[in-house]
């Protein structure tokens, strides 16, 4: 590719990347709302990831402690 | 090395060096920046400003009706606010809705009333002079209106420290 094109892209991506800011903390008002959470429903999660490391017979996963049985 | 691509990688890279926004927050000692901002209500037309309350103790207490721990510490705040005002000390609330619609917040204090001054600043403004980086953060401010504690987010236990702040300050000339 010309030298002068991938400049011109890279001048592109510079000023495009500028446009990047931060939302600041008084601007989340709609992502807040409880609709916009990762995991709506956070028991619902735990029992999920509960079940996910038993059956994986894994120690640790997900951040719970336990080992394969599922009765802990 | 000197190929173009290269270039243009260590550009990307410099830019994306020397492109970290600085955050810069208020302190203790600093002094307060100055607001003046209409009442929450929009009946209400005159502006407060931070010069009103020179002379007091000063609890500036940045809120939105969307956040959880806001709405736990207002009921709170009220109290505290009441039980000294009402012994005649020189202690004052004023709080600081950011709701980008002024009725979310209007809503939540017809349910909690409060007896302080509930201004509005939708456009953001002031918590972006006073470099507000969560929700809620209040600054209790001196007599002379200069920031003594900077309190970011509020569980109910906040209350009692917050009280022995004011107290602290209140003895102070």
């Amino acid at each position: 590719m010309h030298f002068f094109l991938r400049f011109a892209l890279a001048s592109c991506l510079l000023v495009w990347l500028s446009g990047c800011t931060p939302v600041q903390a008084w601007e989340r008002g709609t992502l807040a709302r409880p609709e916009m959470a990762l995991e709506p429903d956070t028991m619902e999660q735990a029992l999920n990831n509960h079940v996910y490391f038993s059956k994986e017979a894994s120690s640790g996963g997900n951040s719970a402690s336990g080992g394969g049985c599922g009765c802990n | 090395m000197d190929e173009p691509a290269n270039v243009l990688l260590k550009t990307l890279l410099l830019y994306c060096l020397l492109s970290t926004t600085q955050v810069f927050a208020l302190e203790p000692g600093d002094v307060a920046p100055a607001f003046s901002l209409p009442g929450l209500r929009s009946e209400d037309g005159t502006s407060t400003t931070l010069a009103d309350y020179r002379g007091k103790v000063v609890y500036v207490d940045f809120w939105a009706s969307w956040c959880p721990p806001c709405l736990v510490s207002i009921p709170l705040l009220n109290e505290l606010r009441n039980r000294y005002v009402n012994a005649g000390e020189d202690f004052e609330i004023v709080a600081i809705n950011l709701d980008s619609d002024p009725e979310d917040g209007i809503d939540f204090l017809l349910d909690d009333p409060v007896q302080y001054r509930v201004l509005s600043d939708p456009e953001g403004a002031t918590p972006a002079s006073y470099e507000v980086k969560g929700m809620p953060t209040s600054y209790l401010l001196d007599k002379t209106g200069t920031i003594r504690l900077v309190h970011e987010g509020f569980k109910r236990s906040d209350i009692d420290m917050i009280e022995a702040q004011v107290e602290l300050l209140l003895e102070e000339n």
